[in-house]
């Protein structure tokens, strides 16, 4: 509701300029912003997924369940689910209500990355180290996992001509990123021999293969819209694609065609990337960069480099635009503190006194011609009066034009004890000016539990599976005896 | 009781005051000789008391010296606007008269109340008194369910939060306290940064935020997660009388006794419009209309105005006359009625009369006066989603009216049909 008051200058802007803020908690190592965009999920080196506030910058919730680094977060549609992927092999499924785990998952092998189906929460795909990447039902209690392939598709000619050596590689190929079209209905992924592959969620084969590059490709992102892809791939080139609508009815894969839109690289310098995103509508990529400490912007439309966020000094890995404003945050290496880009508003000085008005030039004042007149006050406070004869309407709620908050939508409860609950800092206070380091295993106790956090407590006796939760609490209980 | 042990900025305008009962919030009583601009440098209204010395017998001394000028003042302004009070006639199916009767009168507050809120899921009713203690009401059977004591001074404020789970209430012993209202209990550490009586808040529809206007001329934001300070926003140049968030959260209005009313953008603390009306009385409280295209704000010249803040430089759409407001705080707020597919919307407000005035927000019309209080009414609350009116005042108890369905004639010396003392008895 404040974009009518707000300055169109301030609005017509579209790329942060300066480092505005810095949220902490723990070292980060991967972020995800809320669909909804106030909140900002950070996944920690310890393992706990933490959920920042955006407006307050403050932790609305910990998630304690993962015993090392998180590596990927994935958002549900209505914000109240979100997925981790951490190093632990377990993928866990939270909701945040009252930040219960409901479901975690445990893979064979190492995860590059995990995301949730658009639409449908119980469904992920997940790119795994060395393995074929899996489609997870986890509608049940007993997960089902579903082998994505990652051989590319060859056309006809080539598949006749095939040697033995090639089908041997094809089939050795593995998927090092795996992401869920804005309608879920394919999977895009990229293989660690330079392709990428179109899969089809319901048949899970694929339905188109393109060889962007020689290299590995180390992440694939899409537009809110769908409507185009960026690929960062070891061969320190960024790609953008435009994806053409696959739900089209009049869409044929056998036609189709994904020509690079975009290639953006530092030729002079030679850079990697860690990590590339786009911003809210798709007009700017932005990725961070491998043993510097900048951030690039590049604008898609001419595919000019408008903009570098300099800031912190250090390293920085996972970049992540705001979804509906001019905002990116990104993490640290090696302090793990986020860092938050914004644009800067100055303060219009003729707002606070409404007797001001910002001129240009001078201009010459021309006094109305009753101004000076000598009114009775009755009379005029009468004609005023008069004037309020307009109808008002204070009930009608306009649509929603963004993704702003609604009532009725899952609101993330408002916990009061959260700072209490274990402090950030290593350095705790024992008395007055008395400081001591803390104790590296403290505050770390739920590792070794199976009862964690208490949302989790709740959901186990709500599922009335008794038995397994109190032998669990037993052994705790004699172990404090 | 002594004026000078009160705050500096209190005594600053003492002098020129008669003797009154020191736990009056609102010694800013007219000059004597009636004169019909009152006094810029006067202090804005106190919704409840803070000190615990006074007697009735004060009380009714105050009311008496109060009571004739301004009654005749009153008379003369509705007579001045009756020719310009032949509005146009409503379109036939949009009542022109509201038929709400009184049925609880709840008992239990040892001093005034200051402000009464309805919870936002509608199930409860919270009360706030200079007696520091703050009372939550059963709103479909008014019991008592849970008195709320902590604070150290006269509680002038409280807060709902949006989950209607933690109740807010600032104090004149300068500290914010989060209670818990399913337990009773308040959070232990109170929400401390201001240097002087809190006197306004307000929740952000998402929970996550509050806002406090304070007698030290400041509005802080708060996160109520850390109970930490996350914004000052360098407000007003006088005490701070009323606070409010938009419904989507980015916007919040402030005002104060210099009679200013400030639209503040959220995140990033700017004051994005100044509201000033030409007369410059002190503003006391200020709302956002439920859609939040404007912004509703009381001032002490008995006017309460609806402001278009949006266009131009914000500009007053409407003034609602015919109560008295020259000394205190009042509290009030919108509510519906007409049908589900035509609902309109009116304002209701406290008066110092005693009566609860309700107006519709378009015509200006009064559209019923509900009588019952003796003594001022300070605070009007509406419920979310029945057509109930929550009313408390200076006579310590808190009255409740509702529209009887399919009673379509006003009932003429309507009876109150229930009265809960259980409050009472709990209290002696």
């Amino acid at each position: 509701m404040n974009l009518s008051l707000v300055d169109p200058f301030v609005l017509a802007q579209d790329c942060p300029e300066a480092l505005t803020g810095r949220l902490r908690s723990g070292h980060s190592t991967s972020i995800r912003f809320s669909h909804r965009g106030d909140l900002l999920a950070s996944g920690r080196l310890d393992g706990i997924v933490v959920i920042f506030d955006i407006e307050t910058n403050g932790v609305a919730r910990k998630l304690r369940g993962h015993t090392r680094q998180v590596q990927s977060l994935s958002w549900s549609a209505n914000d109240r689910y979100i997925l981790s992927a951490s190093q632990d092999w377990k993928c866990v499924l939270w909701d945040l209500k009252d930040g219960s785990r409901v479901r975690t998952v445990r893979l064979e092998s190492p995860i590059f990355i995990a995301e949730l189906h658009p639409k449908n929460h119980l469904l992920f795909v997940a790119a795994l180290f060395e393995e074929q990447p899996l489609l997870v039902d986890i509608s049940s209690e007993i997960p089902k996992k579903l082998a994505l392939p990652s051989a590319p598709l060859r056309p006809q000619i080539e598949r006749d001509n095939a040697t033995e050596k090639q089908a041997a590689q094809d089939a050795k190929q593995t998927s090092t990123v795996t992401v869920f079209t804005p309608s879920g209905d394919y999977i895009i992924s990229g293989t660690n021999k330079g392709w990428m592959n179109i899969i089809d969620t319901s048949t899970r084969q694929v339905q188109y293969s393109t060889r962007v590059t020689s290299h590995l490709i180390i992440y694939i992102r899409t537009t809110s819209s769908g409507s185009h892809i960026v690929v960062n791939s070891s061969d320190r080139i960024i790609r953008t694609f435009n994806l053409p609508d696959l739900a089209d009815p009049s869409h044929s894969f056998d036609t189709m065609r994904l020509e690079v839109e975009h290639k953006f690289q530092d030729v002079v310098n030679r850079l990697s990337w860690n990590h590339v995103s786009f911003s809210s509508t798709g007009e700017y990529v932005t990725a961070s960069t491998w043993m510097n400490h900048d951030i690039y912007v590049w604008e898609r439309g001419h595919g000019s480099l408008v903009k570098i966020l300099e800031g912190p000094k250090e390293e920085l890995s996972v970049v992540e635009w705001h979804p509906h404003r001019p905002f990116v945050a990104a993490v640290g290496v090696d302090s793990g503190r986020v860092y938050l880009w914004s644009i800067l508003t100055p303060q219009r000085w003729s707002a606070l006194a409404p007797d001001f008005v910002e001129v240009e030039e001078n201009v010459e004042y021309a006094e109305r011609e009753d101004e000076f007149d000598i009114q009775p006050i009755e009379e005029l406070h009468k004609r005023r009066l008069d004037l309020e004869d307009e109808e008002v309407d204070v009930l009608t709620v306009e649509p929603r034009k963004t993704a702003e908050f609604q009532p009725g939508e899952f609101r993330m409860p408002v916990l009061l004890d959260i700072e209490g609950s274990d402090s950030e800092d290593e350095v705790v206070a024992v008395g007055a000016g008395q400081f001591r380091r803390k104790s590296p295993g403290a505050g770390r106790d739920w590792m070794n539990d199976e009862t964690q956090a208490s949302g989790d407590e709740a959901r186990k006796t709500a599922a009335a599976s008794g038995s397994a939760s109190a032998r669990s609490n037993g052994t705790k209980r004699r172990r404090a005896e | 009781m002594d004026p000078t042990e009160r705050s500096p900025k209190r005594r600053r305008s003492t002098d020129n005051y008669v003797e009154s009962p020191p736990r009056r919030r609102s010694l800013s009583h007219s000059p004597t000789h009636g004169s019909p601009k009152y006094n810029l440098t006067e202090r804005p209204a106190r919704r409840s008391y803070s000190r615990a010395d006074s007697d009735d017998e004060a009380d009714r001394r105050y009311y008496r010296d109060r009571r004739s000028p301004r009654s005749s003042r009153s008379r003369s302004r509705r007579r001045s606007r009756s020719p310009s009070g032949a509005i146009v006639t409503p379109p036939p199916e949009k009542p022109t008269q509201l038929h709400y009767q009184p049925y609880f009168i709840l008992r239990g507050h040892k001093k005034g109340v200051a402000a009464v809120k309805f919870s936002p899921d509608g199930r409860w009713i919270a009360s706030c008194s200079s007696d520091a203690t703050i009372k939550i009401w059963d709103s479909k059977t008014g019991e008592l369910a849970h008195t709320l004591e902590g604070h150290l001074a006269g509680i002038s404020t409280i807060a709902w939060s949006p989950d209607s789970k933690i109740l807010a209430s600032g104090s004149d012993d300068k500290s914010i306290r989060l209670w818990d209202v399913t337990t009773g209990q308040p959070q232990p550490v109170p929400l401390l940064g201001h240097h002087n009586y809190i006197y306004a808040l307000a929740f952000s529809p998402k929970g996550n935020m509050l806002v406090s206007g304070s007698y030290d001329e400041a509005v802080f934001l708060w996160d109520v997660r850390a109970a930490r300070v996350m914004r000052s926003l360098p407000a007003h140049s006088d005490p701070v009388s009323g606070v409010d968030f938009v419904r989507d959260g980015t916007l919040i209005v402030s005002c104060a006794s210099d009679g200013l009313i400030r639209v503040w953008d959220t995140a990033t603390g700017q004051c994005l419009r100044t509201l000033v009306h030409e007369d410059n009385a002190p503003v006391t409280n200020v709302r956002f209309s439920p859609n939040g295209k404007y912004v509703l704000a009381w001032t002490l010249d008995s006017c309460i105005r609806l402001w278009n803040y949006i266009e131009g430089k914000g500009r007053c759409v409407k003034t609602y006359q015919g109560h008295i407001n020259k000394n205190y705080s009042i509290g009030g707020a919108f509510g519906v009625y007409g049908t589900r597919d035509y609902p309109y919307a009116f304002v209701a407000s406290g008066s110092e009369d005693g009566s609860v005035v309700l107006w519709d927000v378009s015509s200006k019309n009064v559209m019923q006066r509900l009588e019952g209080h003796e003594g001022a009414v300070l605070g009007v609350d509406a419920h979310p989603t029945q057509q109930v009116i929550v009313s408390a005042g200076l006579d310590r108890t808190i009255r409740l009216w509702r529209v009887e369905e399919s009673n379509g004639e006003a009932v003429a010396g309507a009876k109150v049909d229930g009265e809960i003392e259980t409050a009472v008895a709990e209290e002696t």
